[in-house]
């Protein structure tokens, strides 16, 4: 019974679900009481987690793990996902479409995420990767009346499952080679295996996998449709947390890659990724019109950066990733929270030309978007150029300068396209003259997004020896 | 041991005959003198109206739906009920909560599903 | 050539064949049934590895569920006779190395493993019991799980097809 203590973040996520459904059921008044409470979950099993980060254990018959980095991942898609509820209730309210099952999928899906963090075994990846997944799916296509959303949801979900083949392949060929499923196995006899042919293109298909999921190059294709398509709302959970779990998940099942020298024959796939991604993601961006597809190319290139963390394979790397997934998951939720406020009904105000002027009309929304999309350049002093920074490090000490330098001249191409909204906003003048809705709700989370930004770039030393304490 | 099986092949290949030879014999013994009169859809009744192509309703794919993840939660009762036995009395009462826990999960969400209507026919 | 190889090569046939016909045949409906004999090919060759839960769950899930609910699919669509299904190539030089590659490394994989040889003699009891024992002992975590996952698609399914 006392393996039960470990797990608490999972079981307040796991009972919400189930309470929000009779809440759903039985509640007229549903739509009010469901984002407060689904926020509260957030919060309890985000804070139990941090709560019980000093402890770590491997539970459940080697199944799940909990505490240390695992528990920092359960803190930030928690909060990132209570972030984006707060935007929800607003933007919901502005396109008529109260559907209960949006919160009850949004808990579910962080329920995944967390799965995919703590997993211990190939077989808990997969189920965490698939509740994320099967909510992220049903979730794009939510507003049933748009003919994007229901693309966006057909093609995610046609991809997806795709991606979620390959997974299972490479699981089952990894679990052929050596006869168990468990990611501490792997971890001990990585070397034993490091010549089985069988082994390493097992492990090559579950790294496209999950690939997928975080919009690296090449399994890209999904994404700018996916994000532009879905609820802005839904597109900021799937930019955040769906890629910082796939991170979660390619960190633990190639950690013996990773931490034990020597033995990261990963490291010209990751390196291809990572030029391909970051190059790919910063000169296309610059194309766009759309502000949504624009993020999502961005999206990409950023996937670029964090994959030089897993390329350089050493602990700085880990580290250096967990800290830039941390960042990029307030910088992000805060950008898209910003567009769903600025968006119209029926999809308007999605256009780069409709941030013109927002200085004159917005000043407090024009301000927070500045200071996000100065992070997401990478200019100091926000937590967008202290990721960088870790992550160009790692590569570094791993004797892979030029894939830094790679990285340094990507994030002076995607300058541009960041700086571009600036200049927009303060700069020119309003084309086409329309309201923005007030949203105190979306507001504040806003805000909250913004001060963490800030706060990352202030003390990032802090919680990177926190970070790098649990990584070993 | 392939042996078991043989029952199961004897009942595959009846099947097969009996449904190739109900089909085949009919066709070979039974008198055939079609005239157009036999050959129309109904022989007395009304003209048929369109095509047989008629789009169903999309309540049947809900359905449909259900009854799959209703058959897959049967599924995974099946092997928790051949060893209960033994589980009971190597872990005790907790594993008919264990399958309890999972059996609640699910049917809260048939029960979600019914109070939302999707059950309802018109 | 003795009798498990007989009926291992039958299997498999059925399945290769009736897999043919699903992706080439223009009748969606066609396609849906020969879908049956490809699924009904591949539980006995589970029955053949011994997986005789496997094999049932493969007849009980996919013949009797799945493949309803792809007629239904199809059912639910405007046209079923003579579809066009292929929708063109585009992307021809990508998919052509995506592919090549592909089928590169899985070749490479057949040829360079030493697989390892299990005897074909198949296990004497059912697996019924053990899985039992396994998912009430080691995997009883994954086993809860399957529970949300289960209930996360059946929502997210309500959801999609509700009006």
């Amino acid at each position: 019974m006392n393996e039960f203590y470990y797990i608490i973040p999972f079981i307040i996520l796991a009972a919400g679900i189930l309470i929000s459904l009779v809440i759903e059921m039985y509640f007229t008044s549903s739509e009010k009481i469901l984002p407060w409470f689904s926020i509260l979950t957030f919060l309890a099993s985000g804070f139990s987690a941090l709560f019980l980060v000093n402890n770590v254990k491997v539970v459940f018959e080697n199944m799940l793990m909990s505490g240390g980095n695992v528990n920092f991942f359960i803190f930030i898609f928690n909060l990132g996902a209570a972030l984006v509820t707060l935007l929800s209730i607003d933007y919901i309210k502005k396109y008529h479409t109260y559907y209960g099952e949006y919160y009850i999928l949004l808990m579910s899906s962080v329920l995944g995420m967390s799965l995919m963090a703590g997993a211990k075994d190939l077989i808990v990846i997969f189920m965490g990767l698939e509740i994320m997944s099967v909510c992220f799916y049903a979730l794009a296509g939510i507003n049933r009346n748009k003919l994007k959303a229901n693309e966006a949801s057909l093609k995610y979900f046609l991809l997806g499952s795709f991606a979620t083949g390959f997974l299972v392949y490479g699981m089952a060929l990894v679990y052929g080679s050596m006869q168990n499923t468990s990611l501490e196995y792997l971890f001990l006899n990585f070397t034993k295996f490091n010549t089985n042919i069988l082994f390493l293109a097992g492990l090559l298909f579950i790294l496209f996998g999950l690939s997928f999921k975080i919009a690296a190059f090449p399994f890209h294709m999904w994404v700018p449709d996916v994000y532009q398509g879905s609820a802005t709302t839904v597109s900021a959970l799937m930019s955040t947390g769906g890629k910082a779990a796939a991170f979660s998940a390619i960190i633990v099942s190639f950690a013996s890659v990773l931490t034990v020298v020597n033995t990261n024959v990963f490291a010209p796939y990751f390196g291809a990724i990572a030029v391909f991604s970051m190059l790919f993601g910063s000169i296309v961006a610059i194309a766009q019109t759309d502000i949504k597809r624009m993020m999502a190319y961005s999206s990409i290139a950023h996937a670029g950066y964090m994959t030089i963390g897993l390329a350089s394979g050493n602990s700085y790397g880990v580290s250096g990733i967990i800290f830039y997934l941390a960042a990029y998951t307030f910088m992000n939720i805060g950008a898209f929270g910003i567009i769903s406020i600025v968006e119209g009904k029926n999809d308007t105000n999605l256009t780069i030309k409709s941030y013109a002027g927002l200085a004159n009309k917005k000043p407090i929304l024009a301000g927070l978007l500045a200071i996000i999309m100065f992070s997401l350049a990478g200019l100091p002093p926000f937590a967008g150029f202290f990721g960088k920074y870790y992550i160009f490090i790692a590569a570094v000490k791993a004797k892979l300068t030029w894939l830094a330098i790679v990285g340094v001249i990507s994030s002076a191409i995607s300058v541009y396209f960041y700086i571009r909204i600036i200049v927009l906003m303060y700069f020119k003048e309003s084309e086409e003259d329309f309201v923005i809705e007030n949203s105190n709700t979306g507001l504040l989370s806003v805000i909250i997004a913004v001060l963490f930004v800030i706060l990352l770039g202030i003390a990032p030393n802090s919680v990177i020896n926190l970070i790098s304490y649990f990584a070993k | 041991m392939i042996e078991q099986y043989i029952p199961v092949f004897i009942v595959i290949i009846v099947a097969v005959i009996f449904a190739v030879a109900t089909v085949v014999m009919s066709k070979l013994m039974g008198p055939q003198r079609p005239n157009s009169e036999k050959e129309s859809t109904y022989e007395s009744g009304l003209k048929p109206i369109g095509t047989t192509n008629e789009r169903v309703s999309i309540k049947y794919y809900l359905v449909a739906m259900l009854f799959i993840v209703f058959d897959l939660e049967v599924i995974f009762v099946y092997p928790w009920a051949v060893q209960f036995k033994k589980l009971y009395s190597q872990i005790g009462i907790s594993i008919f909560f264990s399958m309890l826990v999972f059996l609640v999960v699910l049917e809260l969400g048939f029960l979600y599903v019914y109070k939302k209507g999707g059950f309802k026919w018109d | 050539m003795n009798l498990y190889n007989i009926i291992f090569y039958l299997f498999a046939a059925i399945t290769l064949v009736s897999a043919f016909f699903v992706v080439t045949t223009r009748n969606v409906i066609y396609s849906a049934f020969n879908l049956l004999l490809t699924f009904f090919g591949v539980a006995g060759i589970y029955v053949l590895l011994g997986a005789d839960f496997l094999a049932v769950v493969q007849i009980i899930v996919y013949v009797g569920g799945i493949l309803i609910l792809l007629l239904f699919g199809v059912m639910l669509t405007n046209k079923i006779v003579n579809v066009q299904i292929r929708t063109g190539a585009t992307q021809i030089l990508p998919a052509t190395i995506a592919v090549g590659a592909f089928s590169g490394i899985l070749i490479s994989l057949l040829v360079n493993t030493e697989w390892k040889k299990v005897g074909t003699a198949l296990p004497g009891a059912s697996t019924t019991a053990n899985l039992g024992m396994l998912m009430m002992n080691e995997y009883i975590l994954i086993f809860e799980l399957l529970g949300i996952l289960l209930l996360v698609a059946l929502i997210g399914a309500a959801t999609i097809a509700r009006k």
